[in-house]
């Protein structure tokens, strides 16, 4: 069984969909017990950094997951928001503390004021860093969809798998261990993202 | 780099598929007919006129349009509170799009903002060019008159917390004779963020005018004739041609 993480946060309809289309059977919840006997987790998220961290500590979930993604390294996915609640830190509206998993903060894409217009909507390129289970069968020049105002800069650059660019080079996948993340949103990238999710759902 | 996005806009009245034609509905029946990969986004919007017509329908379309459409859903209409927003996002839209609702409370903007994340809220802006070339924004699908000026009003609403702004020329929509790319490059220069135009899509060539000329981020089609698989890839592989970066497939 997947599970996809409520905490409130994110389009947790389109990630099901897009699991369920795969063939996988998955429930959305934030019971301990349903992320324990998971076999995969999903941390999605759209929204404010702040807000997505608050809603997991409201309903205590981060020693569970620092348990079971940490200790006992449970496959997770982490997607657009959820990636960046990975990080020590985010710079969104303040300053706020993350799960810590990866070495990494949160900063915004166009800290000064470049022209280039934000949030950074739309389809971009893939540029493959690193080889991953997630790229397999995923051929040089797709493109995935993006929707953020801010990136992960990655201090551990081991642990990137692939970039993107939009105004700076930024981080658009991370693979630490049993620990995988996207900037962009697989769910909402057609053929390729459910490629991608399927890579993670089969092989991590 | 980003790619231009090619978005197609669908109108439901009572849950059922219709296309419009300067505002006023020109009935068509058929949901299943959108290709879901080579289009870039998909909106879908609810112009069931009050008391008529249930917003059940239209959230159940939300519904099934989600869970079939692996591109980002935008879902608007008639969106009045936070509330509206939640609904449509729990029912699998991406993003929410606000009009009316916009205009006479413009802290709903801040409030979605802040509560799902800029990126889920696209304010739509409806204008009509007025005597001496000016234009002025309606609202309740193009019936009522705001006195205010759209460049204005997309400043504003980017100030309070927008992520998108769909920009529609009244006159343009269904003409097929192009977009307004006077409006268009208008707002989109005012602002810094992305700008989607709407209303007169006709052929390829418009969506090629509505990027060069119009300064537009993504191009909308409401126009049913263009949805089909075939359509779109025909109308991105034009696009690419003229040197707009299109994600083709």
């Amino acid at each position: 069984m997947i599970v996809i993480i409520d905490y409130g946060l994110g389009n947790l309809k389109s990630v099901l969909g897009a699991v369920q289309r795969l063939g996988y059977e998955v429930v959305i919840s934030h019971s301990v017990d349903d992320l324990e006997e998971a076999e995969k987790l999903i941390l999605p998220g759209v929204g404010a950094f702040g807000d997505g961290i608050r809603n997991l500590k409201d309903i205590n979930l981060i020693d569970p997951l620092n348990e079971l993604v940490l200790k006992r390294k449970k496959p997770v996915l982490a997607i657009c928001l959820g990636f960046q609640l990975l990080a020590e830190e985010s710079l969104e509206f303040g300053h706020n503390k993350g799960l810590g998993w990866i070495n990494a903060t949160v900063e915004k894409i166009n800290p000064d004021g470049e022209d280039i217009r934000i949030p950074h909507v739309g389809w971009n390129d893939l540029f493959v860093k690193n080889e991953s289970i997630l790229w397999e069968d995923v051929p040089a020049g797709t493109l995935f969809y993006y929707t953020h105002s801010f990136h992960v800069k990655c201090k551990d650059q081991d642990i990137v798998i692939g970039m993107c660019k939009y105004g700076i080079d930024f981080v658009a996948a991370i693979q630490q261990q049993n620990i995988y993340a996207t900037q962009f949103h697989p769910e909402k990238s057609q053929y390729y993202g459910l490629c991608v999710l399927k890579n993670f759902l089969e092989k991590a | 780099m980003l790619r231009n996005r090619l978005i197609t806009v669908l109108t439901f009245n009572n849950g059922v598929l219709f296309r419009t034609k300067n505002f006023f509905p020109d009935y068509r029946y058929t949901l299943n007919f959108v290709d879901a990969w080579s289009i870039d986004e998909i909106v879908v919007l609810d112009i069931s006129r009050k008391g008529s017509g249930d917003r059940e329908n239209f959230l159940k379309a939300v519904e099934k349009f989600a869970l079939n459409c692996f591109v980002p859903l935008s879902a608007g209409g008639g969106v009045k509170k936070t509330e509206d927003f939640k609904k449509l996002l729990n029912k699998g839209a991406d993003k929410v799009v606000i009009n009316t609702e916009a205009v006479n409370n413009p802290e709903l903007i801040t409030k979605a903002s802040r509560l799902y994340g800029s990126q889920c809220v696209v304010v739509s802006i409806d204008a009509k060019k007025q005597a001496k070339g000016k234009y002025e924004v309606y609202v309740e699908c193009g019936t009522r008159a705001t006195g205010k000026d759209p460049v204005s009003w997309a400043k504003k609403v980017q100030e309070f917390g927008a992520g998108e702004i769909m920009i529609t020329s009244i006159e343009k929509d269904g003409s097929l004779e192009g977009y307004d790319n006077e409006l268009n490059q208008m707002v989109s220069e005012a602002v810094n963020i992305p700008v989607l135009v709407c209303g007169g899509a006709g052929n390829w060539q418009n969506f090629v005018d509505g990027i060069n000329i119009g300064k537009a981020s993504a191009v909308c089609t409401t126009n049913i004739y263009h949805f089909a698989e075939s359509s779109i890839q025909s109308a991105k592989k034009y696009m690419v041609n003229k040197g707009i970066n299109m994600r083709v497939s």
